[in-house]
């Protein structure tokens, strides 16, 4: 046991050590926060701690604690055997044991150990922070910029005081395509720049960019990378998100329509709110207010059952609108004042309360598998122009129908006890699949039957779970008049649909009954005609099974199995007897023939089947029964119709306001331990305005306060990401932390400037990029050095794939849409089976599914987009398995052929000027053009397995690899 | 005995691929000269001396139970349909779980070795070994669902996505090989919380893990889809274009960086097939780990390929046994740990000996774990199953520096809490890291304005452990 101890010790002393490195006052802080203080708070607290000072003794600071009480100094720093706080709570003898009801846990008393033998540190209170020395906080102001050297003519770079060489024509245009576009110029479209020697060629070429459609599906993926979209939920099972896409699809067209940079951050926080204040909102308006908030339903969940778990979704939601908007890490104050930045644990939740006060899309998780909650895309208006007459009508209809539904269940009650009392077997049968039966024997010859008196062909499901279509013959003969007979299908096969129940020849209404006898005797109400598309298949029946048919035609019909022309059948449900009954119009003898066969061979399932004698006057109950029938069928037709063509309400995945009010702060981020209520704010740094009374849950007013122009930080945070997505980084190095922890502004003054000119500007982005992209610095050679110099960079994942495809001639340039996702239906997805795919295309990446937790291939292995936290800066990482991606993936294979293939129809001078114009846009060198003669000749000769007229397309897919997986292709200059 | 390093230098790699091939003529000196540069995964130095250069990791997905394999509780057997009043996370408010009833072990216990530690009829193999385990009984995690359970074990977070261990171990240490990545997984099956489980998540991607899916093409892309002379061909094309490229761009680094790439990729398609053929182990090799000739798949195949991937480099290898099914959540019956411990025991046992008698146990550890263990309890005593317990399990450390035959921790009589010396997945994680000469405390990486570490802001050394 000694040995223990002193290992352990040895253990301690080593972690002291380590943890005065780097950022030991950090760690020590944060072992004190994690560690000591919750102890000593939910612990000590209630009797040493403020006014309560039990023993003389209080334990809320370290000078208290070094004074002690009666007993003397409760603590020595640095020495742990000294310290009576920790004979305390070890128990020790001649010590009062603490806390007195019940010792605490071995760990936590190391953990006092540990943190005394250290020093006892007690972190000072963070000091009050002074929000005007920091410079993020304060509004830009615009400084002209200086004059400089008299050829820097652009203000950018008066600011940076650049003069790079400039880069070339055909530099220039690859480089800002793929920068707006994310795909390669075409070979034409580098011709008509090359050939434009005017001033304004450039420009042109820039308007021609930004005015295209390809120009959102690049850009909005810079946003999606920020506020971490994906096509999942990311909770255990990782539900799918089926209405997500239309989010993503906002975000395109918002920046293709340049959309006001405000007005996007409003809509998106408050999309919703926004449309309930417009007057005669159009349709697409309308779904595109409440689309946009998709930025907050698309949240991460977590657990098992989200419910439980659903203040992380909101603390997800506070850290990505901080990151996003304000370039704040507003998440750290989740469980404590932030300790570097202005914002307080009570700024946290005074946000956290307006997110709490709003409804979010539940997409499903493994505890409550249906979604819900899903907004349509309606708006209210055109909700009770279109939805409301239409959802009242079915109202009408069900109200009515359950009315007689209720009535006819007493009914039902009396007939089925009638029928148990009464029913009087004559024969019945049992037989295998694929037989037959005769009904036959003497009982059959002569029964006696009264008017009102039922005569019943049972057909049962057999003993295991066999039902099965069932060919049914059946005559019934008057014994006294051997004219008068009644066929079954003689009597119902060419107006089967006629009623039910169905009239005879003789003109009696109500003869053959088709019977639902699962629970007594009930009619089968629904009538399908043309079952399935099959002229002639017609059908009484409820749901699936119990059912009865025919086949009206001529001719044999072909379904599940084939049916013979004019024929009648009978389909029991797995629970319970279909029945053929026959209502006696007579009173006198008859004589029943017939024939049951099985229709459907296969299976095993067989048949089973009963001839009743129901020997009572069933008539009044059973009329009455159907007296209602008509009108049922009729009001079950109408339903059927109404739903056929209900008004389609198409869905998005989107919040909306929730039950208002303010929320409680969790003690230490623990949702279990509440502190006070704080009301619903803004951030104290940023004016720390309140959400008026009875305002809702305060999106509106947030939306505002976020896009004030007072506010310093949102348009510097978004001029900055568009500044970085141009020279590979930003003006500031940290482009979701503007706070006293990011990186101080390269530029400065350029920076606030370009925020000004932004705000100006109209928040217009387009306006943003005329602005960068026409500085010298921009079209510069590229540098190594960054920050504010054009910069050599790899493509992105989605660039490399959408470029692939762009050259090979396969892209699919339309825009996607929804995912083929299972039927949500179906959905059984549990953290042992989550839901999981890839769901390949040629449209443009930014529209592949996405999932979060599971990596689409491609994304994983070339720094794709992280879809679990927001990501301002992708890496670029160079790895092996990335040159396996191009030696030998299907996905290059593929589209090397396809281009090799597309080839074959020009001659040899045409391929090589067609492959260097697509892939690298520019005229192919004559040492190029030999060594590929060389390559391609050689190549062919290794060639000798395959057919001799495929060798050239191989060999010049071979060869595309090559200039695929070249590293021209791969940089952008 | 002493151990072969079949390569044993980046350097070495680099050559030993290239040489006498027809590519890269020119740049190949170039580019060995900058070799460090631009290399995310080029060996560093670890905080401080240690013995363990490299990890296999060996993850019992689903939630082995402790106290029917590692943790003896005779006390178990004798109070055997006594009820307990307990809060459980996974009982509480659940239908028909009002009453608990202590349930009995189903396997005996034996002592084993010369440190007499005891250990259950489950694991007769791994028995053998334990004078080389140091057990720890006290683990400790904070989520009883797999999914939370498992990321944290691989992450140290239980609701946020985080990179692995493995990754960083990789970030830390770099990789002494570039014909293999640093950080490789092999794994039958997708674990529960999938790819997030060997993610880099905000460290580089080059740190993430690789994949290996035991079968006909383990690796993604690693089969060559043309012949090795067309490739060389392909390949010799391209260097000549990067090669101009380059120049013209005053040989910026990045591209130089991306043309080893290929280099190294090629070295690739052959190294790993090398490493995963195991026809050249022999007969005595293949029985010791339970291996039919032939095999490529099963734990033993995948034990024996993790010790290939160590002897080459690689300087993390997880193994995860089944998948986020099909596993150790024996809720329907105990008696299904039968086949998933036969599953591993032998493999398990085979690769400690096999590594011992090759030197390579020393600078190897071997860590044994599970997302959690299961409840001493159940709704009745003789319920067949058991259910998820976060309060206490059992895992293993063996080789790399610790201290076989120990054991640390322990539970309390019935196996429910941690009676003394817990081990939090913190600490456990504090504890692997210092065994690879990395200070838990100083391997940080500053992501969203914070300095993250595996750790976060707890972890202790288990210094009891270490030899």
């Amino acid at each position: 046991m000694n040995s223990v101890i002193r290992h352990c010790l040895t253990g301690l002393a080593f972690w002291f050590a380590a943890t005065s490195g780097v950022c030991a006052d950090d760690m020590d802080d944060a072992f004190f926060e994690k560690r000591i203080r919750p102890v000593l708070a939910e612990t000590c607290f209630r009797c040493h701690g403020g006014q309560k000072t039990s023993g003389r003794l209080r334990v809320d600071s370290a000078e208290s604690l070094s004074k002690g009480g009666e007993t003397g100094p409760a603590l020595v720093s640095g020495q742990p055997g000294e310290s009576l706080l920790l004979k305390a709570i070890r128990r020790e003898e001649g010590v009062s044991a603490m806390p007195p009801d019940k010792p605490l846990p071995p760990a936590v008393i190391a953990d006092f150990e540990t943190w005394i033998k250290a020093g006892a540190k007690w972190p000072a209170k963070v000091v009050a922070f002074r929000s005007e020395q920091h410079w993020a906080f304060i509004a830009p102001k615009a400084v002209w910029p200086p004059r400089g050297s008299a050829a820097a003519a652009h203000p950018i770079d008066r600011f940076l005081n650049s003069s790079e060489r400039g880069a070339d024509k055909r530099t220039l245009i690859r480089r800002v395509t793929f920068d707006l576009l994310g795909l390669p110029p075409s070979p034409d479209e580098v011709a008509e720049f090359l050939a434009d020697e005017s001033p304004t060629a450039f420009e042109r070429v820039v308007e021609r960019l930004l005015a295209s459609p390809h120009y959102g599906e690049k850009w909005a993926r810079h946003w999606l990378d920020v506020v971490r979209y994906a096509d999942t939920a990311g909770e255990t099972a990782d539900f799918p998100a089926p209405h997500a896409w239309r989010y993503r699809n906002y975000v395109i067209n918002a920046f293709n329509s340049d959309k006001p940079y405000d007005e996007f951050i409003r809509e998106q926080v408050a999309g919703d709110l926004i449309a309930g204040h417009v007057e005669n909102v159009s349709h697409e308006r309308y779904a595109e207010l409440i689309t946009a908030t998709g930025y907050l339903s698309i949240a991460r969940r977590f657990g098992f059952d989200l419910d439980a778990d659903h203040f992380l979704t909101i603390d997800d939601t506070v850290d990505v609108l901080g990151k996003s908007v304000l370039g704040l890490s507003i998440g750290c104050a989740r469980c404590h004042d932030h300790k570097y930045d202005p914002i307080s644990a009570a700024d946290y939740y005074g946000l956290y309360g307006i997110f709490e006060s709003t409804r979010y899309p539940f997409p499903g998780c493994e505890k409550i598998k249906a979604p819900r909650d899903m907004v349509p895309l309606l708006a209210p208006s055109e909700m009770e122009r279109f939805v409301k007459p239409h959802q009242q009508r079915l109202a009408d209809v069900d109200a009515e129908l359950k009315r007689l539904n209720d009535g006819l269940a007493g009914l039902q009650q009396q007939l089925k006890e009638a029928f148990v009392q009464n029913a009087r077997v004559l024969t019945q049968g049992e037989f295998d699949d694929g037989g037959s039966q005769e009904m036959a024997g003497p009982a059959l010859e002569h029964i006696e039957i009264k008017r009102g008196e039922m005569l019943q062909l049972l057909i049962l499901p057999r003993a295991n779970h066999g039902a099965d279509s069932t060919l049914v013959e059946l005559e019934i003969a008057d014994v006294r008049a051997a004219d008068r007979r009644w066929n079954v299908t003689r009597d119902v096969v060419d107006d089967f649909l006629a009623g039910n129940p169905h009239a005879d020849r003789y003109g009696n209404k109500a003869t053959w009954f088709f019977l639902d006898s699962r629970n007594g005797p009930a009619l089968l109400r629904e009538a399908v005609r043309d079952l399935e598309q099959n002229v002639g298949l017609n059908s009484w029946r409820a749901g699936d099974t119990p059912s009865a048919w025919v086949n009206a035609n001529d001719a044999p019909l072909k379904v599940w199995t084939t049916l013979p022309p004019k024929t009648f059948y009978l389909h029991p449900a797995p629970n319970g007897p279909v029945a053929l009954g026959w209502f006696s119009p007579i009173e006198g003898t008859v004589r029943v023939s017939g024939r049951v066969s099985d229709a459907h061979r296969g299976g095993g399932d067989g048949i089973a089947w009963r001839l009743e004698l129901i020997a009572a006057d069933v008539s009044a109950r059973l009329m009455r029964s159907i007296e209602s029938a008509p009108r049922l069928a009729e009001l079950n037709r109408q339903r059927t119709e109404l739903l056929a063509f209900a008004p389609k309400v198409e869905l998005a995945y989107a919040v909306a306001e929730g039950p208002s009010h303010d929320t409680r702060i969790h003690l230490r981020g623990d949702p279990k331990s509440l502190g006070d209520a704080v009301p619903r704010r803004f951030l104290s740094v940023l004016g720390g305005q309140t959400v008026p009374p009875d305002s809702g849950s305060g999106r509106l007013q947030l939306a505002e306060w976020l896009t004030s122009r007072d506010n310093p930080l949102t348009a510097r945070v978004m001029v900055n990401r568009i500044w970085k997505h141009h020279f590979g980084t930003g003006l500031v190095t940290t482009p979701n932390d503007f706070g006293t922890r990011g990186e101080l502004p390269m530029h400065p003054e350029l920076l606030d400037w370009l925020a000004v000119r932004f705000l100006e500007s109209g928040w217009s982005m387009k306006a943003m990029h005329r602005l960068i992209v026409s500085s010298e610095a921009y079209l510069a050679w590229p540098s190594s050095a960054g920050g504010g110099q054009a910069t050599r960079r790899r493509l992105s994942a989605e660039e490399l794939h959408d470029a692939i495809l762009a050259v090979s001639g396969d892209l699919d340039r339309s825009p996607g849409e929804s995912h083929p996702f299972p039927d949500e239906k179906t959905w059984g997805f549990t953290q042992h089976s989550p839901f999981a795919a890839v769901y390949e295309h040629d449209r443009r990446s930014v529209y592949l599914m996405l999932q979060r937790i599971k990596r689409h291939p491609l994304f994983a292995l070339f720094d794709g987009p992280d879809t679990a936290a927001s990501t301002p800066d992708r890496f670029t990482t160079t790895v092996p398995t990335q040159a396996l991606f191009f030696l030998n993936d299907p996905f290059v294979h593929a589209k090397s052929e396809s281009l090799a293939r597309r080839l074959q129809s020009l001659s040899e001078e045409q391929r090589f000027d067609r492959v260097f114009a697509r892939l690298f846009s520019r005229p192919v060198t004559s040492d190029e053009r030999d060594a590929a003669r060389q390559f391609l000749s050689d190549y062919q000769r290794d060639l000798a397995d395959v057919p001799e007229a495929e060798r050239p397309v191989q060999a010049w897919a071979a060869w595309l690899r090559v200039l695929l997986s070249s590293n021209e292709f791969l940089y952008v200059d | 005995m002493c151990r072969q390093p079949i390569l044993s230098s980046r350097r070495g790699a680099l050559q030993s691929a290239v040489a006498g091939s027809l590519l890269w003529p020119g740049i190949v000196s170039q580019l060995l000269a900058d070799d460090s540069a631009a290399d995310p995964l080029a060996s560093r130095p670890a905080h401080h001396a240690a013995k363990a250069k490299n990890v296999i990791f060996l993850f019992m997905s689903g939630g082995v139970s402790h106290v029917d394999t590692f943790d003896p509780k005779p006390k178990l057997h004798a109070d055997v349909g006594k009820q307990v009043v307990l809060d459980h996370p996974e009982t509480r408010n659940r239908p028909g779980y009002e009453k608990l009833f202590l349930k009995r072990p189903q396997w005996e216990f034996r002592p084993h070795g010369e440190c007499g530690t005891e250990v259950s009829a489950l694991f007769p193999h791994v028995a053998e070994c334990i004078d080389d385990i140091a057990l720890i009984r006290s683990l400790h995690c904070d989520h009883s669902n797999h999914y939370n359970a498992t990321l944290g074990m691989h992450t140290g977070s239980f609701n946020q996505a985080r990179p692995s261990i493995g990754s960083w171990v990789s970030y830390g240490l770099g990789s002494p090989n570039n014909n293999l990545p640093s950080f490789m997984v092999i794994a039958p099956h997708s674990p529960y919380a999938g790819g997030q489980v060997w993610a880099s998540d905000f460290l580089p991607g080059s740190h993430q893990g690789t994949l290996v899916v035991p079968g006909a093409e383990p690796m993604r892309n690693i089969k060559p889809r043309v012949s090795s002379s067309r490739q060389q061909r392909e390949l010799a094309a391209l260097a000549a274009m990067n090669r101009r490229h380059l120049a013209e761009r005053g040989n910026d680094p990045a591209l130089a960086a991306r043309i080893r790439s290929f280099e190294t990729a090629f070295g690739m398609q052959i190294a790993a097939p090398e490493a995963f053929d195991l026809s050249k182990e022999t007969d005595e090799t293949l029985a010791l780990y339970g291996l039919p000739r032939g095999s490529t798949s099963g734990f033993a195949w995948q034990c024996l390929a993790a010790r290939r991937l160590i002897e080459r480099g690689v300087r993390f290898v997880e193994l995860i046994d089944t998948g986020s099914s099909g596993n150790w959540d024996s809720h329907g019956d105990m008696l299904d740990h039968v086949r998933l411990a036969k599953n591993v025991d032998q493999p398990i046992a085979g690769l400690i000996k096999d590594l011992k008698r090759r030197g390579m146990l020393d600078d190897t550890l071997i860590v044994w774990t599970t997302e959690f263990g299961r409840t001493p309890f159940n709704n009745l005593a003789d319920a067949k199953g058991r259910e998820h317990h976060s309060w206490a399990f059992s895992s293993w450390l063996a080789g790399g520096g610790t201290k076989g035959g120990t054991v640390y921790g322990s539970t309390d009589e019935h196996g429910i809490r941690v009676a003394e010396n817990g081990v939090h997945v913190n600490d456990f994680h504090a504890t692997i890291l210092h065994l690879l000469g990395l200070d838990h405390t100083r391997l940080t990486y500053r992501y969203a304005g914070r300095d993250y570490r595996l750790t976060d802001v707890a972890g202790r050394v288990v210094t009891e452990v270490l030899a």
